[in-house]
């Protein structure tokens, strides 16, 4: 693809994005197209550290966790609008995922993961327990105020205009990071660590501002979500299970891609919804079954992820024709 | 503070913690051999419990005297997940392990949804009910038969492992799997061999846990986490350590709790690993790299 | 021009296609969505919950002989020209964003005009705004979560009693205990588990303790789903209390026996606070372990001797599945004829018409399988006319010991000692 095709793909994406929920007007469709959109960003958050550092993190619903009860305690105590509350959460769970990191990034593979799994879990009991920010019991975000500075809605426009704006802020970052020496250096660290070090390049540091733009990101997708649920408690914003999600999209769309979040959450959000919703109401675990075999054939025959067959398939389509 | 309630607390929390330990035992030996964190593992606990509870359920047949055919049962069905799914995937990337163990552990819990429904099933008057009291202490003999037979079961294990032929070539496998390849030891047999043997473990607990803890498909994961902790603390690969390790976990876990506060129980657990880590990165048993 | 052309016929033809069927539906059947947790850890309570549904769909659909209730007469609601219910269930695996997000569907999508569910507090919190946003009536029959009514929505109707009058209740049993047959406790421990239900439960109980003079000598919330409950069992014991107050899930509350059991942890009465101690399972489970337990209720089998439509319906649920009704249930039965009347009342699917119709619902307790007096909302949406009973568990059967007035069976206090028995 030259660069100009690729120009070209990405305009209208993005024209294609924002026109979409003018095609698409049923409210429930909408908010599928806003899940995604919505698993997407937290994903490409993820990727910034689990795909271009390679540490693979299962511990990320902390930071998620971190934004949504930032900015909804701000927002319940003193009425600080989400959008402030947002950044605010972001910036608190940066300097989180600095701590974690300084705590974590001295274990290797397996370590780190489970480190961060145990990092996230200890964070959900202690929330749990914390009655300043609800406990167990959780926090509703009041439906009184409603509009754009309350960051409540009635219709699925707005939100999904924000989630469409967080993905493409947090789709920059990523890109301006992937083209800028920070790139180059997370590459260098996840591929080659002896010889990034030899270089003089220092892995913790690198890591550090990684995990931190990383958890920055994760955590705006946390204060979305509790503007879209208007309620949040340690049981939905502090399970591991979400963690696994933001690595699932990733995997599935594509790790260290810049799109593939985006791909995975759309198929992997698909899959849920569609299997869910068709057989759910049964209680047999059928969807359950389908949505297992799916991921499992997905690591097993596509272990590049979905962006990796397309790929693939193209370049071989190039060899043949060359070939002929 | 009242001593006796402390050392029933303690021994409590060394009975559990020998059940946690064969648990992780299982999950250290897969580690150990192919170095993929089996997401499913407290799925097979399930399936051993729910071999159990049928062979129970519908012959009649003591918890204790089928628990040879539940390992049977497992050490097939984890070679069986070898074969046709982890094999594919032996070397993939560390993120695609991770992928598709976790697939599995949803699978697992949707097949035993959908066979034997979400309800909870208990094993009731099998052969070990009833408690015994010693000097004030009271001890579960269903607890108390788990413990010791989770204790033998994981001695099993390790006699299997550094005293057989079998278990040396699974071990150099594990150290080397290249060299191991070229003094003719078929890798594929061994990383079935030890899923198998780790699937069985796991099953093995899952009939020993049956005659006290409820069955449902939803079981293994609340034994998955304490069993990463354990196996972390232990050692990746390290049998011995599992052992020590799980027994760390029980008794931080039950004395903990007893001492800050049940609330806190699993918080206390993973500080501890975590605190053990900063510390000593390879687990407390483990060899350092 | 063009865009926008296509754009209006696009839109038109999706509102007009489903507009189309809802129009051509209406005389026929009537669309209720039905979210409750059918996979995940609460799938057996989930699935029983959607078999009374059915059961009272069946019933208003096709009637029940012999069963003297408003609407059991069967051939659907009258009103609405003999329309048939149709339940549409959905699944929220425990998961407060599915809750919403199948509340969602069901109202855009499946064109429901009523939403009944979910069971756990806190999707039903989440879904219940879904319902809200949307203008349809959201009717809640068995989470007790007092915050849900605090909310002040307008579209939101619950039908139980919820945690702060099942506290009361507990209180008010202890007091009539002490007066009227000499039992005092003094050394109260409470150990809930952790989640929204038992925390909140916890909350109440220590702050009526003090406004009532009872003495909380311990209060635990364990993390529900542990692997053991040694630890706070010691604690228990170090307590040395008298009478323990215990809100546990099943697995939870089946352990938390056996593990009483084992260490020999026999305070003069355990006070249950329904939910896992409610389910058939744990008295099959637990067998003669089991008696004794007293139980806050919300139903039991034996007011039939009060309410004969007590027998008659759940003998009809027994013959099809194999089991009695329990707190849980009756209460999803009773949730869905309280919106089905309400639907017959308004004479229309509209949903201004069916609020309106549910915050005019007044329903005698003799037309219920409820103890209650009846099921009249107000202005918040809760039930004013609900009540819970304490039950006990003699020889494996719940019996009614409290209120006094319509016990079946005298209580036993206290219960013996394990080794006693």
């Amino acid at each position: 693809m030259t660069p100009k095709q690729r120009n070209t793909l990405i305009v209208s994406g993005m024209g294609f994005a924002l026109v979409l929920p003018f095609i698409v007007s049923n409210p429930s469709h909408q908010n599928y197209l806003i899940l995604v959109l919505m698993f997407a960003q937290i994903g490409v958050a993820w990727n910034i550290l689990g795909g271009y550092v390679g540490q693979v993190s299962l511990g990320h619903v902390a930071f998620f966790g971190i934004g949504a009860y930032t900015s909804t305690v701000l927002l319940v105590s003193v009425g600080l609008s989400p959008w402030i509350g947002m950044l605010i959460g972001g910036v608190v769970a940066a300097f989180f995922g600095l701590l974690i990191g300084w705590i974590c990034f001295r274990f290797k593979g397996h370590y780190f993961t489970m480190a961060t799994i145990a990092v996230a879990e200890i964070l959900q009991v202690l929330f749990t327990n914390w009655e300043g920010v609800g406990g167990a019991v959780g926090l509703y975000v009041p439906l009184d105020q409603q509009g754009w500075w309350a960051m409540v809605f009635n219709s699925k426009l707005p939100y999904y205009y924000i989630a469409l704006g967080l993905f493409a802020v947090t789709l920059l970052a990523n890109w301006a990071i992937e083209k800028s020496f920070l790139g180059y250096y997370f590459r260098a660290i996840k591929d080659d660590p002896e010889a990034a070090r030899s270089l003089g390049v220092s892995l913790t540091d690198y890591k550090l501002v990684a995990i931190a733009i990383s958890s920055f990101f994760a955590a705006l997708g946390g204060s979305f979500y509790a503007q879209k649920e208007l309620f949040i408690d340690p049981g939905s914003v502090l399970v591991t299970s979400l963690s696994i999600k933001m690595s699932l999209v990733t995997i599935l769309g594509g790790i260290g891609s810049l799109f593939g979040p985006l791909v995975g959450s759309a198929l992997l959000t698909g899959i849920e919804e569609a299997t869910r919703q068709i057989l759910g109401g049964s209680g047999m675990g059928i969807d359950l079954i389908i949505y297992a075999s799916i991921i499992i054939a997905v690591a097993i025959y596509y272990p590049t992820g979905i962006i990796g067959w397309v790929k693939n398939i193209m370049r071989r389509g190039k060899k043949t024709e060359g070939g002929a | 503070m009242n001593w006796d309630i402390l050392l029933q607390t303690l021994l409590s929390g060394i009975l559990i913690g020998m059940v946690y330990a064969l648990v992780a035992v299982g999950l250290s030996i897969i580690y150990g051999v192919m170095e993929i964190v089996n997401f499913a593992h407290g799925e097979f606990l399930m399936f051993g419990m729910y071999s159990s509870f049928w062979l129970f359920t519908l012959f009649a047949l003591d918890p204790m005297l089928t628990l040879p055919l539940s390992a049977l049962f497992l050490f097939a069905l984890g070679a069986l997940v070898y074969r046709f799914t982890i094999k594919r995937i032996a070397s993939a990337p560390m993120v695609s392990q991770i992928f598709a163990t976790f697939g599995l552990m949803i699978l697992f819990r949707g097949v035993a949804q959908f066979l034997w429904k979400p309800d909870f099933r208990t094993v009731e008057n099998s052969l070990v009910s009833g408690n015994v009291v010693v000097g004030g202490l009271y001890f579960g003999i269903p607890h108390l038969v788990a413990a010791v037979g989770a204790v033998l079961a994981t001695g099993a294990v390790w006699w299997f492992i550094n005293r057989t032929r079998l278990g040396a070539a699974l071990e150099a496998t594990a150290q080397d799997k290249e060299a191991a390849q070229l003094m003719g030891i078929p890798s594929h047999w061994m990383f079935a061999l030890a899923w198998g043997l780790g699937a069985a473990c796991a099953g093995v607990a899952g009939v020993l846990l049956s005659t006290f803890f409820p069955i449902f498909p939803e079981v293994g994961a609340t034994f998955s986490l304490i069993a990463f902790v354990v196996v972390a603390l232990g050692g990746f690969g390290n049998v011995t350590g599992a052992l020590w390790a799980g027994i760390i976990v029980g008794v931080v876990e039950v004395l903990g709790g007893f001492l800050i506060g049940p609330e806190y129980k699993l918080a206390i657990v993973l500080t501890l690993f975590l605190l053990v880590i900063i510390v000593r990165p390879q687990g407390l048993m483990g060899r350092a790299e | 021009m063009c865009i926008q052309k296509l754009r209006s016929i696009f839109v038109a033809a999706l509102l007009f296609a489903p507009g189309f069927f809802a129009g051509a539906q209406a005389q026929e059947e009537i669309r209720i969505g039905a979210i409750y947790p059918l996979t995940g850890a609460a799938a057996s309570t989930g699935l029983e919950m959607r078999h009374t549904l059915e059961l009272a769909a069946d019933m208003i659909n096709n009637g029940a002989k012999g069963i003297n209730m408003p609407l059991a007469a069967g051939g659907g609601l009258p009103n609405l020209k003999n329309a048939k219910i149709r339940l549409i269930f959905a699944d929220h695996q425990g998961n407060p964003q599915v809750g919403a997000t199948e509340a969602e569907r069901l109202i855009l999508q499946e064109k429901v005009v009523a939403l009944i569910g979910c069971y756990f507090s806190n999707v039903t919190a989440t879904a219940s705004v879904v319902a809200e946003r949307n203008g349809i009536p959201f009717l809640n029959p068995e989470s007790s979560s007092a915050k849900l009514t605090q909310r002040k929505l307008k579209w939101f109707f619950r039908t139980t009693p919820h945690d702060d009058l099942f506290v009361h209740n507990f209180y008010e049993f202890l007091k009539d205990v002490e007066t009227k047959k000499g039992f005092k406790s003094q050394r109260i421990a409470i150990l809930n588990e952790n989640t929204e239900w038992g925390v909140e439960t916890s909350r109440i109980q220590v702050r009526l303790a003090k406004e009532l003079g009872y003495n909380i000598v311990e209060s635990i919330n364990y993390p529900a789903k542990s692997t053991q409950l040694t630890s706070e069992v010691q604690r228990l014991k170090a307590s040395n209390a008298d009478l323990l107050m215990q809100s546990s899930y099943l697995g939870d509350a089946i352990l938390a026996m056996k593990t009483f059991k084992e260490q020999g942890f026999a305070p003069k009465a355990i006070l249950a606070n329904d939910a896992g101690f409610s389910d058939t399972e744990f008295r099959r489970t637990l067998g003669k372990d089991a008696n004794f337990v007293f139980s806050r209720e919300v139903w039991a089998k034996d007011l039939t001797t009060q309410n004969p439509l007590i027998k008659q319906v759940n003998d009809l649920y027994a013959a099809k599945h194999n089991t009695d009704f329990n707190g849980n249930s009756a209460r999803s039965f009773t949730g869905l004829f309280v919106l089905a009347d309400a639907i017959n009342r308004a004479g229309s699917t509209a949903p201004e018409a069916i609020r309106k119709a549910l915050s005019e619902t007044n329903i005698p307790g003799n037309q219920l399988i409820m103890p209650w007096s009846g099921v009249k909302f107000d202005a918040a949406g809760q039930n004013t006319l609900g009540r819970g009973i304490i039950v006990q568990i003699q020889d494996g059967e719940f019996v009614t010991v409290w209120p006094f007035d319509i016990a079946t069976k005298d209580l036993i206090w206290p219960m013996p000692a394990w080794d006693k028995r």
